[in-house]
């Protein structure tokens, strides 16, 4: 982090209200290059809205966003794809009936000419999707003719990871609950994968309800509290005591007994 | 999914394997289960070239619809509205060249597109209005058929032009029947649809995920329409096979087109819950189906009951792949625990309960039975 270059990504004084309610209010948010930014927060905190706005499925009430110190005004999700910002979903938007590399191509097909048609490249897919896999997430399935949804949570997480790095302009991604429905084996390679993103120099975000994950794998952690930020800090000089009370909003000593998702 | 078989079934399970070939395992072994069957019973006048000609021309009036209506469904789509569509189309044709005298080629292609705008109606219906499919196709097929009986009253129209009637039965010397090499051709086309083309992939990605498609950037409601088009325009062309076929046609005509194509189509793997179908499947489905009516005919079993069998085929495949595609059905002890489960004992009860009612009722009418008339 030097100081006289601009972070690849920082939105400033980011609110958001939904009618009457307010769901962000002044959110700074700053993530760079190679690095993994966790966001924690209550339910409710904020958290999907805040990285709705910076993949341009939410337009901010207020605030602004820039790029590498460029502003950055966006108006739909393709919009930030455009930009490089692109987002896993939990769900992962998979459709369980095709394979890994249609899956991983699927709405941005590549095609060759046929008899002056435009026809799938199915092998080209296949193979790109194959070389994507091993080498940018170091990942080798045992075939890519089986049906998605034979795969293991932590195989069909790294083909939505895969269609989002595919995209040679992505800089920044955005995952929004990766682990929460996995178990610890697949949690352990879906933290692998996200290390394998953020060494290719990309900026990572990460939600997370689990401290354990987001000690185990970011650089810094912003920890949300009602809409607002609660404060930043490196994960190496902080510990899941000090966060869970910056969390509740409570003294430091008290957060272990409170608990974290009693709050609210 | 055809280049190099071996290295593409290379990691696979032997279940996966199995899988793959399932929709074709299917039909084949119920084919050869029907051969038998007819063999034992009525083998002189089923095992006859001229009889399988016949079956032959019956598979390839349907080839086009189970082609289509493999991707309807494979959408988690279905269209109820095809017998009409035919009927309507075809009666058009037949004015337009009967009464107006239009050249043979312009009444088929008049049948085909109009086909394709009837499958853009169900399309737009079931997309813009947001009416559900099963619903839609149902009323559009009172539509279709309502017009088709305004427009030919109690008419048959007959006696087309020879090359219409070529369409319908026509032979090749030495080579495949006219419809047959026209169906097997929309079936080809209709492969080379489901693996080559964004249809294909759209279609199976619609009918496996919705949402998914739609996060992904695919135009879901356009990709839709696309599909019920094609169904149309395949309807109208079985239209024009079937008027071809019999050189007649009525409003009345195709009756049971929705119920022959859907059984073909999911004898043959195709999936009612959507993303998973088989073109190849649907061929078989298909064969096995005009087999099966034929049986029925050369067995001398009433017409009616090709509608019971149909619907029969429907329920038993849909059940069949059902409890195949079950993941965990080892862990559901034995069949005879499952049968007597407290849920089902009391569903057997209500059972054994209607049959007592039912039975007692017919007991009182035979007890106070008095002059009876005829049924006619
Ligand atoms: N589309 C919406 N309309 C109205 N209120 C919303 C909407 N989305 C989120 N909110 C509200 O904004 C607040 C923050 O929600 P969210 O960002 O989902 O929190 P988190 O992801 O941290 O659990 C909540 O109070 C939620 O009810
Ligand atoms: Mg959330």
């Amino acid at each position: 982090m030097s100081p006289d270059l601009p972070p690849l990504i920082q939105m400033r004084g980011i609110t958001k209200r939904f009618g009457g309610v307010t769901a962000l209010e002044d959110v700074d948010l700053e993530l760079n290059a190679g690095e993994v930014l966790a966001i924690v927060g209550d339910n409710g905190a904020g958290k999907s809205t805040l990285i709705k706005i910076l993949t341009g499925v939410l337009r901010p009430t207020e605030g602004t966003i820039a790029l590498s110190g460029q502003p950055l005004v966006m108006n739909s999700h393709s919009d930030a794809i455009e930009h490089g910002i692109d987002a896993v979903y939990q769900t992962l938007a998979l459709a369980d009936h095709l394979t890994p590399a249609a899956n991983m191509f699927l709405g941005s097909e590549l095609t060759k000419k046929f008899l002056g048609l435009e026809i799938l490249d199915n092998r080209r897919m296949r193979e790109e999707a194959e070389r994507t896999l091993q080498e940018r997430l170091g990942v080798t399935l045992r075939s890519m003719e089986v049906s998605t949804d034979s795969l293991s949570g932590g195989q069909r997480q790294a083909i939505a990871i895969a269609r989002a790095v595919y995209h040679s302009g992505l800089k920044v991604l955005v995952m929004d609950e990766p682990t929460a429905a996995l178990g610890p084996r697949e949690t352990a390679r879906t933290l692998k994968l996200i290390e394998a993103v953020r060494e290719q120099g990309l900026g990572v975000i990460v939600i997370s309800h689990s401290l354990d994950d987001v000690f185990a794998i970011s650089d810094r952690i912003q920890i949300m509290r009602r809409g607002r930020r609660a404060d930043v800090v490196n994960t190496r000089d902080s510990d899941t005591t000090s966060v869970l009370g910056i969390m509740v909003g409570a003294p430091a000593g008290q957060a272990q007994t409170d608990g974290a998702s009693a709050h609210e | 999914m055809s280049e190099q078989t071996s290295d593409l079934t290379k990691g696979l399970s032997r279940r996966e394997k199995l899988d793959r070939y399932l929709s074709l395992l299917g039909p084949m072994v119920m084919i050869a289960a029907l051969l038998i069957f007819m063999a034992l019973l009525e083998p002189a006048r089923y095992f006859r070239v001229s009889n399988f000609d016949i079956i032959l021309k019956d598979a390839a009036l349907y080839m086009p619809m189970a082609m289509a209506m493999t991707l309807v469904i494979t959408t988690r789509g279905i269209d109820l509205s095809i017998g009409s569509v035919a009927a309507l189309t075809a009666i058009i044709m037949g004015y337009m060249v009967k009464s107006y005298g239009f050249p043979w080629w312009a009444g088929v292609s008049i049948a085909i597109s109009l086909g394709a705008l009837c499958g853009l109606i169900n399309g737009l219906i079931i997309t813009r209005l947001r009416v559900p499919d099963l619903i839609g196709t149902v009323a559009m097929d009172l539509v279709y058929r309502g017009l088709a009986l305004v427009l030919a009253k109690g008419v048959v129209l007959s006696r087309f032009p020879e090359e219409i009637v070529a369409i319908g039965r026509g032979a090749i010397p030495g080579f495949l029947p006219v419809p047959v090499v026209i169906g097997l051709s929309t079936l080809v086309l209709g492969y080379f649809i489901y693996t080559r083309t964004r249809l294909g992939r759209y279609a199976i990605a619609i009918g496996s995920n919705p949402e998914a498609a739609e996060l992904t950037g695919v135009p879901v409601n356009r990709y839709k329409v696309y599909v019920y088009v094609l169904m149309g325009a395949m309807a109208g062309l079985a239209g024009v096979m079937l008027a071809g076929k019999l050189n007649a046609i009525q409003a009345t005509s195709a009756p049971f087109f929705n119920l022959h194509v859907i059984a073909a189509v999911v004898v043959g793997g195709t999936s009612l819950f959507g993303g998973r179908g088989s073109i190849i499947g649907s061929l078989a489905g298909v064969l096995l189906l005009a087999m099966m009516l034929n049986a029925l005919v050369t067995l001398r079993i009433e017409f009616f009951w090709q509608s019971v069998a149909s619907g029969v085929v429907i329920i038993s495949s849909v059940a069949f792949y059902t409890w195949m595609q079950q993941k965990d059905r080892d862990g559901q002890g034995s069949f005879k625990e499952a049968l007597m489960s407290p849920e089902n004992r009391r569903l057997g009860k209500f059972l054994l309960f209607l049959t007592l009612i039912i039975g007692s009722l017919f007991l009182l009418g035979w007890m106070f039975a008095g002059e009876t008339t005829a049924v006619r």
